[in-house]
């Protein structure tokens, strides 16, 4: 009897997780008729982010259901590494949210795998007018418009004027700047301070920098089909550039830098004034002012005056859920969050600089410094071609990269041999997915 | 005569009734029911994804035994049991003797020991919460407290969270420093020895140290043997601490990537679920192994008193 | 009586006896003051937890002493009133869950582990070993199927899922611990009950239970923790905020892109631990309820 029962639980369970992911493949939202309904609608919202977010994105929502009497949004907020878990699994048990905040690194993972809504059948809802084809572009995989980019940022160099004052070297010009200048002048700010503090922070193990300086030497990370194109031997200059960097002392320690990593903008060497000089994205520049109450300024990339290197990375993302059973609300939430100046005037530039471009001006005349900083940096910066959206499987591009550049960096591996190996553990995931 | 076979003498015979499956069924109902209808079917479901290609989003797809082929050529799965492995037999036999040790000086006789014994546990409360990681940060940081008292000796530390060759040693460290849950259990096991066995034997003239040898480490064997067990399941099992302290890297360079943690990376982080499934089955069946060791190895050891 | 002396030691230092007495004294001294460094070095990164949650948010990482130079309160303020609800609410949902779930433990619990100690079944060993097995499997994958079976039970967004498997006897690591005590308590105990005539039921309520309460006290205070401090499957089965716990605001304030409250997320976190410790300070005297004290003649 006992048997039995065992068999049955076991096969019911394993019966409702095909089918709830069956479900997942093939229900696109109803199929080709969207239309709004007049009977009370309730949209879910989810978001990863802190409290800040949260209290502006609530009053938001408040805007919002204030236009629309019949339509509720219920928000649902948690921190990065939860909101990747809660999503999956919410999404693998067909419950997922209607409305979802999507990073570049999961796009084409949600996308390609069904999981999320062709926004092209709700244009009716959803305008893309307002914003700028080359961003629209970094919400669109083979074609299909899977997500609204919210803001964009692009990567800037981050310098902490006080301490330059206080040792008494002066702020470098960006728009001549190379990578020797760069090293020379962490240099000379570790030897000004006594080794006090360190000139640079340590690079080359986040996506951004390794994207930046691929394409600084006529590079790409990804390319068309799923392809990693990353050249290793400019990855390796890249890190053997760091290594000389670590030996002189002109940056911090490895472990210095993974220590801050953890840390995240508050406890990092950067907030805690013990470095100089780092690459963040101008975004960022907020927090990170108002975490070490230091006047940071932003400068451009060095290397920028020859090539136009750097690029415009959308910030986050908008998505509606193929699950939906509500997507021409969800689509036209997700219209009113991105397209209309009552948003931006609440959220501001808290998830980016509004990529509509009426939002953002919009909002222009009353920034608060380190958004206008950040406005004025974006404006200087001439992009080059938009960088290829992280293909599906490349959702552990950053873990994979992370940990053979600390290999480097702690002389555990070759820069070479290391570099080879990121590119091929990075082609397998993605191969792994198709 | 020893008190152990006087203790052996007052023993019962014990039972030696008929099955009593009745009465069995109905004190096992709720653990039945909770067996068959919550734990059975997703942990069956989760041997059969073992076999699947599950990425979560799509339908699994069988793939025979492809999951358990590519364990032997996983290099970072290696890692990962070693990592383990070394956390299991360096953390756990020394956060057991911490812990006795500590149960045995608060178990009585002492002014202030509720004070002492919630201080001690106090640590073990604050568990897996987000404030580990800047405690941990605090002590064993570059700039930590831990170099600072070094560095009054002159020695200039290094950053121990964040390097390779130390970043597990503060795990250990801090596995140690939460000793508080097998403490409260030895505490509650040493209140459970009868008095009547303590004075059975100073009757007979046993010194302390003999009562503790002949009385208080027999009757504790079954705590202790529980206790081994089970820290044993949850240092295998060990992912929030590391995943807190690391921010759920594992880093640096993988040199604090527990077994649970790359399971979890390669489920949530790769949508590679399947796989995951089959790690964590590979792993039941490495904790099986040490239990069964541990089972066959009590009836050595273990004095019960039925 | 809740605490006792032991005999021995009461014996061992007998009154009047002046020359015994000082070395039982530095005995004393010594024991205290290793106690004392001890607590010390446990407790300084609690204690640099709660001096930091009343630093300025910009001193919180560059100070690893104790020493409060600015208070700043504003953290408590900051933190209290950080998201839609103060953070009062997730107390109480917290609390919700810890006290459903310790209910649960200690009724389901203890009545399988008697049966596993106590009484002669078919296939005992199997089951036993079964219940073993349950404790040895990652949560990780079990979450996504069980998610699918409690979102069908449409479970998804209330506490059920958090609360009612442990009336199930779910957490097989209690009915384990509760094993292993039971067959601590001497047979004869229940023989003499069952030569009056008592049944299982009885024996197990009137007999048992009375002498395994610093198991059950145990278990109380482990699922408190364990459940105060759970954030996974909060996580997942809990979707509106209005439902969150104090783990999952907590977790909410850190957001290492954009900056984390730190001042906050340290204040919160003090907050959250006393309702811990006061539980402890207060449940601890059960666990002294041994056999020393109700039963032993």
């Amino acid at each position: 009897m006992q048997r039995r029962l065992i068999l049955r639980g076991a096969g019911a369970s394993a019966a409702a997780l095909t089918a709830g992911s069956s479900l997942t493949a093939c229900g696109t939202g109803g199929g080709g008729e969207m239309e709004l309904s007049d009977e009370p609608v309730e949209l879910r919202l989810t978001w990863w982010g802190s409290d800040t977010r949260a209290e502006l994105t609530e009053q938001a929502i408040a805007a919002f259901e204030a236009e629309h009497a019949n339509i509720t949004v219920k928000g649902e907020f948690k921190d990065w590494s939860g909101y990747w878990d809660a999503l999956a699994t919410t999404t693998a048990a067909d419950d997922s949210p209607d409305v979802l905040q999507m990073d570049e690194q999961y796009l084409a993972s949600y996308g390609s795998r069904g999981a999320l809504l062709d926004l092209g059948t709700a244009g009716e809802f959803l305008s893309t007018d307002g914003i700028e084809p080359s961003v629209l572009e970094t919400g669109r995989l083979d074609g299909v418009q899977y997500a609204m980019p919210i803001g964009v940022a692009v990567l800037s160099c981050v310098v902490n004027q006080d301490l330059f004052d206080q040792y008494g070297v002066s702020l470098p010009d960006g728009n001549t700047w190379t990578w020797d200048d760069y090293a020379a002048l962490a240099a000379s700010l570790t030897e000004a301070s006594g080794g006090a503090i360190n000139g640079s922070g340590l690079s080359g193990s986040d996506n951004g920098s390794i994207r930046y300086w691929s394409r600084l030497h006529g590079g790409e990370l990804f390319g068309e089909d799923s392809k990693v194109v990353l050249d290793p031997q400019t990855l390796a200059a890249q890190w053997e550039y760091w290594l000389d960097m670590i030996a002189s002392g002109a940056c911090e320690s490895a472990a210095q830098m993974v220590e801050g990593m953890n840390a995240g903008i508050g406890g990092d060497g950067m907030s805690t004034g013990k470095i100089a000089m780092g690459f963040l994205f101008n975004t960022q520049i907020t927090a990170m002012r108002e975490a070490s109450g230091a006047n940071m300024q932003l400068v451009k990339m060095p290397g920028s005056g020859e090539v136009d290197a750097n690029y415009f990375k959308p910030s986050m993302y908008w998505s509606v859920s193929s699950q939906s059973e509500h997507p021409a609300e969800a689509a036209l939430f997700v219209d009113f969050l991105v397209n209309s100046t009552a948003a931006a005037d609440i959220i501001g530039t808290e998830r980016g600089i509004p990529s509509n471009t009426a939002a953002l001006e919009h909002i222009t005349a009353d920034l608060a410094e380190s958004d206008r900083l950040a406005v004025e940096y974006m404006n200087s910066v001439t992009p080059g071609p938009p960088a290829v959206v992280t293909p599906k499987g490349g959702s552990e591009l950053e873990p994979i990269l992370r940990r053979n550049a600390q290999q480097v960096y702690f002389g555990e591996a070759e820069p070479l041999a290391a570099a080879e190996s990121f590119v091929e553990e990075l082609q397998g995931e993605i191969d792994a997915a198709k | 005569m020893s008190a152990t076979t006087e203790l052996r003498a007052l023993r019962g015979r014990g039972v030696t009734g008929k099955p009593e499956n009745k009465a069995a069924f109905l004190f096992l109902l709720p653990w039945f029911l909770g067996l068959f209808v919550i734990t059975l079917g997703p942990m069956a479901a989760s041997l059969f994804l073992s076999f699947t290609d599950y990425n979560l989003l799509q339908p699994a797809r069988f793939s025979g035994l492809d999951n358990f082929t590519r364990v032997l050529g996983d290099e970072r799965l290696h890692q990962s049991l070693k990592v383990t492995f070394t956390y299991v037999l360096v953390s756990v036999p020394l956060q057991l003797a911490l812990a006795l040790g500590l149960a045995l000086l608060l178990d009585r006789g002492l002014r202030g020991l509720a004070f002492y014994r919630s201080a001690f546990y106090l640590p073990s409360l604050i568990g897996g919460s987000v404030a580990i990681a800047v405690l941990w940060r605090t002590v064993f940081g570059a700039d930590g407290l831990f170099n600072q008292g070094l560095a009054l000796i002159g020695i200039d530390g290094p950053g121990w969270i964040s390097e390779p060759g130390t970043a597990l040693g503060t795990l250990i460290v801090l596995n140690v420093w939460t000793f508080g849950s097998p403490m409260v259990i030895f505490l509650a096991g040493l209140r459970q020895i009868p008095r009547m066995y303590y004075e059975a034997a100073s009757v007979d003239g046993a010194s302390r140290s003999r009562q503790f040898r002949s009385v208080t480490l027999p009757l504790l064997t079954p705590i202790i043997f529980f206790n081994l067990v089970l820290q044993i399941i949850h240092a295998f099992q060990s992912f929030t601490q590391a995943f807190v302290v690391s921010s759920g890297t594992g880093g640096p360079a993988d040199s604090t990537l527990f077994y649970s943690l790359y399971l979890y990376q390669r489920g949530f982080g790769a949508f590679d679920m399947g796989y995951a499934s089959a790690l964590a089955w590979l792993l039941l069946l490495i904790i099986g192994a040490f239990t069964a060791i541990n089972f066959w190895a009590s009836k050595y050891w273990v004095f019960y008193d039925d | 009586m809740t605490d006792t002396l032991a005999p021995a030691l009461v014996r061992s230092a007998p009154p009047g006896k002046p020359r015994r007495r000082a070395p039982g004294n530095v005995r004393c001294i010594v024991k205290h003051a290793v106690l004392i460094l001890c607590a010390l070095v446990m407790l300084y990164p609690i204690l640099w937890m709660i001096v930091s949650s009343l630093r300025p948010e910009d001193v919180i990482f560059r100070d690893p002493s104790l020493i409060l130079r600015d208070l700043e309160t504003g953290n408590y303020a900051e933190g209290w009133g950080a998201f839609a609800d103060p953070f009062s609410h997730y107390l109480i949902n917290s609390t919700i869950v810890v006290a459903g779930a310790i209910i649960g433990n200690l009724v389901a619990c203890s009545m399988a582990a008697y049966a596993f100690a106590r009484l002669e079944f078919s296939g005992k060993r199997l089951w036993f070993g079964i219940m073993l097995v349950t404790i040895m499997l990652p949560v990780h994958v079990i979450i996504v199927p069980q998610y699918v079976l409690f979102s069908q039970f449409g479970w998804v967004n209330t506490f059920l899922p958090l609360i009612l498997p442990k009336f199930l006897a779910t957490d097989a690591f209690f009915v384990f611990l509760m094993v292993q005590f039971i067959r601590g308590i001497p047979r004869e105990l229940d023989e003499a009950a069952r030569i009056d005539g008592a049944g299982h039921p009885r024996i197990f309520a009137q007999i048992i239970l009375p002498l395994m309460v610093p198991a059950l006290a145990t278990t109380a205070i482990f699922t408190f923790i364990w459940t105060w401090n759970d954030f996974f499957s909060q996580l997942i089965y809990l979707t509106d905020p209005d439902m969150y716990t104090v783990p999952l605001a907590l977790r909410a304030f850190v957001d290492t892109q954009a900056g984390t409250n730190w001042g906050a997320t340290l204040a919160m976190s003090v907050v959250s631990l006393l309702p811990v410790f006061l539980l402890f300070l207060f449940g601890q005297r059960f666990l002294l309820r041994g056999i020393a004290t109700t039963g032993g003649k």
